[in-house]
């Protein structure tokens, strides 16, 4: 890694100041952004990494009435280790039981997983060889390349990476909220491509807090090629929310996880074998897959049934 | 340095002054594998050099140091004096902000057991130490945040003479082969120890799963843990 300088940030609004001042990165438990440093991938190096492990009181995981509030430094081990999230955010804790290796559970956090970057080969080939869509670039070298690992759901903005977050649809189907140190954001609001984050934030915000809806019951499934250590191909989550409707996500498709409206409305009526078959159906009725990713297609199509058939 | 110290550790010593530390640091390596000739030499150690990564001129304390870059390298990011617990044992170290955990075991302190370089990714897991009794990737954490934490790595747990029947059950079990990934494994495996006790077969292939083996041993992994663990719970 090049040289930078470190700084142990107190509170959340001064990391945030802090990184206004200058070209700075955060860092949390550091499983993401140190491979990004050591592989160069990103246009711009940066002259400060904060770090946010010293903030007091950010790491807990509480029961706050109808929700789960999480701190975004709650470890993603002791989220799928937690009572609370098992009972109440299901699909959450059942995502971060089966993120990467026990090592890297131990070590990661919750706020950094939802803000890692795209693990697209093309946007992480070492030393920032490819100026892709989210470099500033004006073209996607997956879409003419190999992209048995891309979306199956087209392009947002010009680029095919697939989202690899595995919390992330959980926390979409759950209905979370993420608190920043500037807003609130819904998560649906929150995974979008921009620039080179696969989510909302600006340079200098920062994760402080999930709030997750208590779910009568929630269910996550996820492919991935290897069971231990891999990103999902696809993965999966549903829950049943307080309204008895059903809420779908899916991860891995496009490049940013997705709500599939069309197959919570085939489950509405509730949910049978049938019923689930028709939204796996439906859910990939729209899909427009690269050459390479076809195959994905079939996955996601399981496991959306696989998924609905959990929350029966 | 002491007059006792071999041609081994004086010769790690001398490749140790040309990276980052002077003279002391290779006496402290010799305390961390507990030889008794290091032991008399650590007792000797007096005081600690700061070397300029840059341009290589000694200072004798940190202010100086800081000093030394506002003055002849202004904007170079300035190394950061650390206090690192490896095995029970203090040390202080120069440190660059950007070097993990990984390099400074290996370059700065001279342990080589779960410093050597393999994926330097967070894929692998050959480079598991044990940060405050918990498994975690020394490549993917940055040495300056280690201060004041409990690091524990492949050479302390050899030296504790309650852990001999861990390795005694891999040598007899032929648990490694190019041994490689070894040191990694046998970190995670005193985890396991200390968090089951009596380890079942799935906890154990659950807790090993971030750590590969090219080799492909990992049957034996499970066979040797579960030897240790009798005999270590038999009073072994």
């Amino acid at each position: 890694m090049r040289n930078f300088s470190h700084v142990d940030a107190a509170s959340a609004k001064e990391a945030s100041s802090n990184a206004s001042k200058s070209s700075a990165l955060f860092i949390a438990g550091g499983t993401d952004l140190l491979g990004t440093l050591k592989d160069e991938i990103l246009p711009s190096y940066p002259e400060k990494v904060i770090n946010l492990k010293t903030i007091g009181g950010m790491d807990g995981i509480r029961d706050e009435g109808g929700a789960v509030l999480i701190g975004a430094l709650a470890k993603i081990s002791a989220l799928a280790e937690s009572d609370l999230a098992i009972a109440h955010a299901t699909a959450l804790a059942q995502a971060c039981e089966k993120v990467a290796s026990p090592t890297i559970r131990n070590m990661a956090t919750i706020g950094g997983n939802i803000c890692q970057m795209h693990r697209c080969w093309y946007f992480r080939v070492p030393d920032n060889r490819f100026a892709c869509r989210r470099k500033g670039g004006n073209y996607c070298p997956a879409r003419i390349g190999d992209n048995r690992y891309h979306s199956i759901y087209g392009e947002q903005d010009g680029c095919y990476a697939a989202s690899s977050h595995d919390t992330a649809p959980a926390l979409i189907a759950l209905g979370a909220t993420i608190s920043t140190t500037k807003r609130k954001l819904a998560a649906e609001d929150f995974f979008v491509i921009n620039g080179i984050r696969s989510n909302a934030l600006e340079a200098d915000e920062v994760v402080t807090e999930i709030s997750v809806p208590k779910a009568a019951k929630s269910a996550f499934q996820k492919f991935a090629l290897r069971k231990s250590i891999d990103f999902p191909l696809v993965n999966c989550a549903a829950a049943r929310l307080g309204d008895d409707s059903v809420c779908i996500a899916l991860g891995g498709v496009y490049p940013s996880p997705v709500r599939i409206q069309a197959a919570e409305a085939a489950v509405a009526g509730g949910i049978t074998e049938a019923s689930a078959q028709s939204a796996a159906d439906a859910a990939v009725a729209e899909c427009r897959p690269l050459p390479k990713s076809g195959y994905k297609v079939e996955i996601a199509r399981a496991l959306v049934k696989r998924t609905l058939m959990e929350l029966k | 340095m002491a007059s006792n110290v071999s041609r081994r550790d004086f010769l790690k010593g001398g490749g140790l002054a040309g990276i980052t530390i002077a003279g002391v640091a290779s006496l402290g390596v010799g305390s961390v594998l507990g030889t008794e000739e290091a032991c008399a030499a650590t007792a000797t150690m007096t005081e600690f050099v700061y070397t300029c990564p840059v341009c290589g001129q000694h200072t004798s304390d940190y202010d100086a140091l800081v000093k030394h870059f506002d003055g002849t390298h202004p904007g170079a990011a300035v190394p950061q004096a650390v206090a690192l617990t490896i095995n029970g044992t203090t040390f202080m170290a120069q440190v660059e902000p950007q070097w993990t955990l990984r390099e400074t075991l290996l370059y700065a302190v001279g342990l080589t057991g779960n410093a050597k370089q393999m994926c330097d990714r967070g894929a692998c897991g050959s480079c598991s130490v044990l940060i405050d009794g918990v498994p975690a990737l020394s490549c993917s954490v940055l040495a300056v945040e280690c201060e004041g934490r409990q690091i524990e790595t492949s050479e302390g747990i050899a030296a504790d003479p309650a852990y001999r029947p861990l390795f005694e059950s891999y040598v007899k079990h032929d648990a490694s082969q190019c041994g490689y990934c070894t040191p990694g494994h046998l970190t995670v495996a005193k985890y396991i120890l200390t968090k089951y006790g009596d380890p079942s077969a799935d906890q154990i292939r659950a807790e090993l799963a971030g750590n590969i083996c090219r080799c492909g041993t990992y049957s034996r992994h499970v066979a040797a843990i579960q030897e240790a663990a009798a005999s270590l719970k038999g009073g072994n």
